[in-house]
């Protein structure tokens, strides 16, 4: 007993130093404004806006890009991501946009891009969305080459779903909204001097409070070399007020569709108060407590105040109540799992020696990436749980290039949606989706390792042209072989 | 005899919609068969691209996202 014991404790306390961590340092100025964009995404973005560049009659210029966007404005959540690619696929511009569509969707989601470039880097974050979107285009044309004859069969059905709509412009208000909650993410998570530097100190005097700090950092132990972030007194401050938002939400937002509550009001409340305290800077000396005011925070209190204004006197009521709703599912939808997920990864990591990983995939090698790509196919993460995982890696000492093939592959491909896509296109298309997505991901690491190495951006580029183009051939030449092999 | 139908493959958002529709009949105080819809084929039929979507009597009345319930008593109102 007292064994198993031994080996236990280390685990739980990995897991749980972890997930403090977490929550103290990445949730706050990186997901709150993620989830609340995601929610204004979802409800103040009339879909019209380019579902109707998605008909059969549109030219692929228009929507190849149509469907791209479509998946990174529109699909932040899977019960919209399905509908929307049956839809595409069946009665609409056909199976290119559509698989354009579902390969960008997961990895363009505004979710997962923040928290990817919060948690790791924007460097990956950057990259991330640039090779999604050319191989997502990349997928979609090779799926329309290879299954042109049936494309052309369908094209007999009619395109009533989406030539009947009419422009819908969004309002106003809708949008500066919406770019008033970009604006507080940047202020939030940019590292620029004007924004962490404190222009204005004060000391309150709480004597003791460095006491408290190095009872924390017994309980979390902090080593930056191993990649354990510790845990500050503002960081446990601004883990109860998360506690007191939770509670407050479950009442205030669960019910928002019956109207505004004034536990809606008191939630609203926190989550400000709680950007706020996130964004100072707090020192504990043995005398006092060190507030610095930092320009992040007068950029997030301006800011804040701007949201305010525009909720209380632009937006419409029924606005405001579907974005609170939509913000509040995604965070149900999400959050729990995210959380269970950062516990796990912080219990595993105390598991894995680094010179495993580093063996596997220390280097931008075909292998590595292979191994990165194979390792998201095989293994289902729950939405954004890839990231902290991928940060796990990282910190063992895998290379950024097939970390990124892990992270492209992993989202897009898990049994869950393989199934569902193979019930709409059948078989043969989704089982070449899979092997275009594996190789295609790999490619991705390939590519962006090389340019972490040093390779020039330009004849990456000319590469990765010259690859999409043979690769397309070779696709084409074996498909002409295969239909007239069987007779068709 | 009212027909409802929720279109949706059974999400956050379309349980949430069946919630209100129930609430909505309820006031109205008028007999109507509320059935869900999961199966894509039948909700794509109905050409709706984003779920949740409602139905009454076979007409669809709103797609992609959650009206009030004083809405949906107001199409039933049409409806019937």
């Amino acid at each position: 007993m007292d064994n198993v014991l031994h080996h236990l404790f280390p685990l739980l306390r990995g897991g749980t130093g972890n997930l403090a961590a977490y929550l103290a340092a990445h949730v706050l100025l990186c997901l709150l404004p993620a989830f609340f964009i995601a929610g204004a995404m979802a409800a103040l973005i009339p879909k019209e806006i380019i579902t109707r560049f998605l008909g059969r009659s549109t030219p692929g210029t228009v929507s190849y890009p149509a469907a791209a966007a479509a998946a990174s404005l529109l699909a932040v959540c899977s019960c919209t991501i399905v509908p929307l690619f049956a839809g595409i696929y069946k009665k609409g511009a056909g199976i290119g946009p559509a698989m354009t569509f579902l390969f960008f969707a997961p990895a363009a989601n505004i979710l997962a891009l923040v928290y990817t470039g919060g948690v790791i880097g924007p460097d990956l974050a950057v990259a991330r969305l640039l090779l999604s979107l050319t191989f997502g285009i990349g997928i979609g044309l090779l799926m329309a080459i290879v299954f042109r004859t049936d494309d052309a069969a369908r094209d007999r059905l009619t395109d009533t779903l989406f030539a009947g709509q009419r422009e819908q412009g969004m309002s106003r208000a809708a949008l500066t909204f919406l770019l008033a909650w970009v604006a507080l993410l940047l202020i939030g998570t940019l590292k620029l001097g004007v924004l962490t530097g404190a222009h204005l100190r004060i000391e309150v005097p709480i004597a003791g409070t460095d006491a408290w700090q190095s009872i924390l950092d017994r309980l979390v132990p902090y080593d930056a070399a191993r990649g354990e972030e510790g845990l500050s007194v503002q960081g446990v401050a601004l883990i109860g007020l998360l506690a007191a938002i939770g509670i407050t939400a479950w009442r205030g937002l669960e019910n928002v569709h019956e109207g505004v509550s004034p536990w809606t009001r008191t939630c609203l409340a926190l989550i400000a108060a709680t950007l706020l305290l996130a964004a100072l800077s707090l020192q504990t000396t043995p005398e006092a407590l060190r507030v610095g005011f930092t320009g992040r925070f007068f950029g997030v209190a301006i800011v804040l105040g701007a949201l305010y204004a525009l909720a209380r006197y632009r937006l419409s009521e029924e606005e405001l109540r579907s974005w609170l709703w939509e913000s509040w599912r995604f965070v149900k939808q999400i959050l729990p799992l995210l959380l269970v997920g950062v516990f796990v990864v912080g219990m595993i990591r105390v598991l894995i020696r680094p010179e495993w990983i580093e063996a596997i995939a220390g280097t931008n090698s075909i292998g590595g990436n292979l191994a990165g790509v194979a390792f998201g196919v095989f293994m289902y993460f729950p939405t954004l749980v890839e990231v902290p995982v991928a940060k796990m890696f990282l910190e063992l000492g895998m290379h950024r290039g097939p970390l990124l093939a892990y992270l492209i592959s992993d989202p897009e491909l898990s049994l869950q949606s393989i199934l569902i896509i193979a019930a709409i296109i059948g078989k043969a298309k989704t089982g070449t989706y899979v092997a275009l997505v594996a190789v295609l991901s790999t490619v991705a690491g390939l590519s962006y390792g090389a340019w972490v190495d040093g390779t020039p951006v330009m004849s990456l580029a000319l590469w990765l042209l010259a690859f999409i183009a043979a690769f397309a051939a070779l696709l084409a030449a074996a498909n002409r072989r295969s239909t007239s092999l069987s007779g068709v | 005899m009212l027909t409802i139908k929720v279109l949706g493959p059974g999400c956050a958002n379309c349980r949430k919609l069946e919630e209100i529709a129930r609430q909505a009949v309820k006031s109205l105080n008028v007999r109507a068969d509320i059935v869900e819809v999961t199966d894509m084929r039948e909700i794509i039929d109905h050409d709706v691209l984003k779920t949740p979507g409602l139905v009454i009597n076979g007409k669809l009345v709103s797609s992609g996202r959650i009206p009030t319930a004083e809405q949906i008593a107001g199409w039933i109102e049409a409806a019937g």
